[in-house]
C-alpha cells in the first residue's frame, strides 16, 4: 500500500499520461473511471494516495473525498483532488470535505510528479 | 332727539302762551306785568333746564349702551361667535341684536366649516409629509430637490451617504458642490427643451438619465432628472435620484477586459500549438532535430496557454459575483425571513454576530427555507442553528445541528429541485448566480454544519462613518456599578453556563442629571456562549424633548421618528419582561443604568439583576492598554464591525467583545459570576480612587 496510487478520471487522455508517469516513477498504479469504481476499488485495497477529479458520472470528486473521510479505517488514504473546478470556493469546499491537496487543471504534470513524490517519498 | 327739542320747544312756547295769558289778566298793572313775567321766564327757564338735563342724560346712556353693543358685535366678529346679543338688554335698538345674532350664527357656523378643512387639510399634509419622510428615508437612492438656481432644497439621508457628506448637506448649498455640473446642466437643458418645445411631457418622458460623479471622484452616480413644474408649467426646481454604480461600472469593465483576454489574448498561443502539432502528426518522420525544435514549441505554447488560462480564472474569480443584480443584505434580515417562512420554527434558533452579504435576497431566501427543510428532514427533531460566521472575502450561512453531515450525493440531489413554482430558480441556479458551493462537514464533537458562503459587503453607507464618530466619553457613577454578590446558586456559576441579555440604549445626550432622556434601547440574548439574533428587543422611545442634532449625528433617531412612540415608563417594563433572569451585559453599563434606574420608581418595574460592564472587564483583561472602548475592542478582538451606533448594532458588537473577554478571564482564573463581579468592584474602587486624587 505504501506506494499505492489510484488514479480516478473519466478522461482517458489525462489518465493516458498520469498513468505512464506514475509508473515510470516505481508506483504501484490503479485506475478508476468513475467515483462507485473508485470506492470499490478503495474497499478491496485501499492505496496510499488517490489521484481524484471532481466531474465524473455516478459520484462525483467531493462525494467520493466525503466518503472516504468518513471512514475511519481510509485515515491514512491521502486524496488529491485534481479538477477543472478552479475556483477558489471550490477548493475550499475542496478541503473542506478532507481532500490533503487541491491541483486545478491545466496543470504540469511535474508539479504533479512533485506534490505526489512530497507524499509517497520514494522510500517510505 | 327730536323728541326732547320738540318737549324742549312746546315748554318755552307754554311759557309763552302762559305769559300771554297773565298779561291778559293782569290787564295793565306794569308792576304786576313785570312780577309776572319774571315768574313766568323763571319757570319756563327751570323747566327747560330739567329737561335739557334728562335730555343730555338720555343721550350718554345712549351712547354707552351703543358703544356695549358696538363692542359685544366686534367681539363676536372677532373673537368668539358664540357669543350672542341679549335682546332685552337692548330693546330700544329692536330688531338689531336679532340680526347680529343671526349673523353670529351664521358666522359661526362658517368659522366650523372653515376650521374643520382646515384640520383636515393640516391633518392630510402631516399625513403626506409623512408618507414622504419615510418613503424618502427608505430609499436606498439618493434624493436631492433643488430650484433652477441649483440650491439644494431637499434632501434624503441616502443622499448624504452617497456623496459621501458628514453632517447635513446645508440646505441653500449648491448641487455642483457636490456633483459634475455638466451632465447634470445638459440633462436640465434637454428637459427644458422638451417642455418648451413639446409641453409637458408624459411620465416616460418627464425624466432623462444622468451618469455624474461625486465631486470628490470617489462615486460614480447613475441618476435621472425630472423637473417640477409650478401651475403655469414653467420649471421652478428639479429632483435628482441617484443610485453609486461605481461598483457595477468597475466589475463591467473587468468584465470586458477578461472577455477580450480570453477571445483575442489565447489566440495567437492556440494558433503556435495547433500548427506545430499538426505538422508533427503530418511528418511523423521529420529529422530529430527539427522534431526537437517542434517538441520545444509544444511545451512552451502549451505552458503559455495554460497560464493565460490561470490569469483569465484570477480574474474572473475576483470579480465576487455574477451578472445577477446583487445588493448589501443584512444576514439577519434574512435568516428572519427565513424562520418566518418555514411553516414549523419550532427548535430553530438564530446564532451569531450578524454580517453583510453581497447577494440577491430573494433567492438565497429562498435557497435558505429550501435548505432548513431539507436539513429539518436530515436532523429529525432535533434542534437547529441558523448560524453566521465571518470570514474574509466570504461570510458564511451555516445551518448546524447535532449528529452527521449531510452526504455529499444528497445536496446534489438538492440541486435541481424548483424552489418555487412562480420563479423556477433552482439551488444550483442560487449558487450559480452568487459564484457559491455548498457542502456539509463536521465540526467535530458529534457536531455537523451545512455551509453555504456568500460573498461579503462592506455595510452600505457606513463604511468608514463610524471611525468619525468619537466614542461615548467614559461614564462612571460609581453608585451604580458597585454590586453586591449574587446568592451562591448564581453567582457561583460559570460564566459560560449562564444566560445574559446584552443591552445598549441611545440618548438624546449624555446628561441623565440634566435631563437627558433615553431614545432607543436594544438587547440581544447569550445562552450557552452563543448569541441568539433571534432574541432581539429593540425599541424606539419617546424621550419626551427635542433630540439635539449633535445626539442624531450619532445615533440618526430624529424627533419626527420618536413621534407617537411609547415612552421610557411603558417600554421598561417590556424590557424588564424580555431581561428575565438573566445577567444584564453593556459597554459602559453605568452610563446606561443612569438613564434607567431613576426611571424604575415611575415605571413600576425594578431591574435588580447582576450588571457585567465589559468596559470594567476589559480593563482588567487588557490592563496596559488604555483604549477600551467599543470600537477599539473589536477591532482588538478582530470582530467586524457592522451597524454600529445603533442600539442593536452596538448590544451585538458588545455581546461578541464580551463573549471574547470571557474566554479571556477564563485564562486569567476569572470563571464563575461572582469573581467577575468582584473584579469589576475592584476596577470601580479603582477609578473611583483614580477620581478623588
Amino acid at each position: 500500500m505504501a506506494r499505492s496510487v489510484l488514479v480516478v478520471d473519466d478522461e482517458p487522455n489525462i489518465v493516458l499520461s498520469l498513468e505512464f508517469l506514475m509508473r515510470q516513477a516505481g508506483y504501484d498504479v490503479r485506475v478508476a473511471r468513475d467515483g462507485e469504481s473508485a470506492l470499490k476499488a478503495i474497499e478491496d485495497d485501499p492505496p496510499a494516495l488517490v489521484l481524484l477529479d471532481v466531474m465524473m458520472p455516478k459520484r462525483d470528486g467531493f462525494d467520493v473525498c466525503q466518503v472516504i473521510r468518513a471512514n475511519p479505517k481510509w485515515n491514512d488514504v491521502r486524496i488529491v483532488l485534481l479538477t477543472a473546478k478552479g475556483r477558489d470556493i471550490e477548493r475550499e469546499k475542496g478541503m473542506a470535505l478532507g481532500a490533503d491537496d487541491y491541483i486545478t487543471k491545466p496543470f504540469s504534470t511535474r508539479d504533479v510528479m512533485q506534490k505526489v513524490k512530497q507524499m509517497l517519498p520514494p522510500g517510505g | 332727539m327730536l323728541l326732547f327739542l320738540a318737549a324742549g320747544g312746546s315748554t318755552l312756547a307754554l311759557s309763552a302762551g302762559l305769559y300771554a295769558l297773565i298779561v291778559l289778566a293782569i290787564g295793565g298793572d306794569a308792576e304786576a306785568r313785570r312780577v309776572a313775567t319774571g315768574n313766568a321766564m323763571l319757570g319756563a327757564i327751570v323747566v327747560a333746564a330739567g329737561f335739557g338735563a334728562l335730555w343730555w342724560r338720555l343721550t350718554a346712556d345712549l351712547k354707552r349702551r351703543t358703544a356695549a353693543m358696538a363692542e359685544e358685535t366686534q367681539l363676536i366678529a372677532r373673537a368668539n361667535p358664540r357669543h350672542a346679543l341679549d335682546p332685552a338688554h337692548y330693546a330700544e335698538f329692536a330688531p338689531v341684536p336679532q340680526a347680529v345674532n343671526e349673523l353670529a350664527a351664521k358666522l359661526r357656523d362658517a368659522r366650523e366649516e372653515s376650521d374643520r378643512r382646515a384640520a383636515r387639510s393640516t391633518r392630510q399634509i402631516a399625513e403626506q409629509k409623512a408618507w414622504l419622510e419615510a418613503i424618502l428615508s427608505d430609499l436606498s437612492e439618493g434624493v436631492v430637490v433643488c430650484n433652477m438656481n441649483h440650491q439644494v432644497l431637499l434632501y434624503n439621508q441616502a443622499a448624504l451617504k452617497l456623496l459621501h457628506v458628514s453632517g447635513e448637506l446645508g440646505l441653500g448649498r449648491s448641487l455642483f458642490k457636490l456633483v459634475t455640473r455638466q451632465p447634470v446642466l445638459h440633462a436640465l437643458e434637454l428637459l427644458t427643451f422638451r417642455l418648451r418645445t413639446q409641453g409637458p411631457p408624459p411620465p416616460d418622458l418627464a425624466t432623462v438619465p444622468v451618469v455624474c460623479a461625486s465631486t470628490d471622484a470617489k462615486a460614480l452616480l447613475r441618476a435621472r432628472t425630472g423637473l417640477i413644474l409650478d401651475e403655469k408649467r414653467d420649471p421652478t426646481g428639479y429632483v435628482l435620484t441617484f443610485s453609486d454604480v461605481t461598483q457595477e461600472i468597475a466589475t463591467l469593465g473587468k468584465r470586458d477586459t477578461l472577455l477580450n483576454a480570453a477571445t483575442e489574448g489565447m489566440r495567437a498561443p492556440l494558433a503556435n500549438l495547433r500548427a506545430a502539432v499538426e505538422t508533427v502528426a503530418a511528418y511523423p518522420s521529420m529529422p530529430a532535430e527539427q522534431r526537437a525544435s517542434f517538441d520545444q514549441v509544444i511545451v512552451r505554447e502549451s505552458n503559455a496557454l495554460s497560464e493565460k488560462l490561470e490569469q483569465i480564472a484570477t480574474g474572473y474569480r475576483e470579480l465576487v459575483a455574477g451578472s445577477w443584480p446583487m445588493a448589501p443584505i443584512y444576514s439577519l434580515d434574512l435568516q428572519n425571513c427565513v424562520v418566518q417562512r418555514a411553516s414549523e420554527d419550532r427548535g430553530v434558533s438564530l446564532v451569531g454576530l450578524p454580517v453583510w452579504l453581497y447577494g440577491d435576497s430573494f433567492g438565497l431566501m429562498l435557497a435558505l427555507t429550501a435548505l432548513l427543510g431539507h436539513v429539518r428532514r436530515h436532523v429529525g427533531g432535533g434542534a437547529i442553528d441558523l448560524c453566521t460566521a465571518p470570514g474574509q472575502k466570504r461570510h458564511y450561512l451555516d445551518f448546524a445541528w447535532d449528529g452527521a453531515p449531510i452526504p455529499s450525493a444528497e445536496i446534489d440531489r438538492w440541486m435541481s429541485d424548483p424552489l418555487d413554482a412562480a420563479s423556477g430558480l433552482t439551488l444550483r441556479d442560487v449558487l450559480d448566480r452568487h459564484r457559491s458551493e455548498m457542502w456539509s462537514q463536521s465540526l467535530g464533537a458529534g457536531r455537523a454544519i451545512l455551509r453555504l458562503p456568500i460573498a461579503a459587503a462592506e455595510q452600505p453607507g457606513l463604511a468608514g462613518e463610524s471611525g468619525r464618530l468619537p466614542p461615548r466619553p467614559e461614564f462612571y457613577d460609581f453608585a451604580l456599578m458597585h454590586q453586591s454578590l449574587p446568592t451562591a446558586s448564581l453567582g457561583d456559576r460559570p460564566l459560560k453556563s449562564l444566560s445574559y441579555v446584552v443591552f445598549d440604549t441611545e440618548t438624546t445626550g449624555l446628561d441623565a442629571a440634566r435631563g437627558d432622556e433615553i431614545v432607543q434601547i436594544a438587547g440581544v440574548r447569550i445562552v450557552n456562549g452563543r448569541i441568539l439574533t433571534g432574541e432581539t428587543f429593540e425599541r424606539i422611545v419617546d424621550p419626551g424633548r427635542p433630540i439635539p442634532s449633535a445626539s442624531v449625528t450619532f445615533h440618526g433617531i430624529t424627533d419626527a421618528m420618536v413621534k407617537g412612540k411609547p415612552p421610557i415608563q411603558v417600554v421598561l417594563p417590556q424590557f424588564r419582561s424580555f431581561v428575565a433572569d438573566s445577567v444584564l451585559v453593556a459597554h459602559n453599563a453605568a452610563f446606561d443604568l443612569s438613564f434607567l434606574k431613576p426611571k424604575e420608581l415611575e415605571s413600576g418595574v425594578a431591574l435588580g439583576n447582576p450588571v457585567l460592564d465589559s468596559q470594567l472587564l476589559a480593563a482588567h483583561v487588557f490592563e496596559n492598554i488604555d483604549d477600551n472602548s467599543l470600537d477599539g475592542l473589536a477591532h482588538r478582538l478582530g470582530i467586524e464591525i457592522e451597524g454600529r451606533h445603533t442600539a442593536l448594532g452596538d448590544a451585538m458588537m458588545t455581546a461578541a467583545v464580551f463573549l471574547r473577554l470571557v474566554e479571556l478571564l477564563e485564562t486569567r482564573g476569572v470563571h464563575t459570576l461572582n469573581q467577575a463581579i468582584e473584579l469589576s468592584n475592584v476596577a470601580v474602587e479603582l477609578r473611583r480612587h483614580a477620581a478623588r486624587h
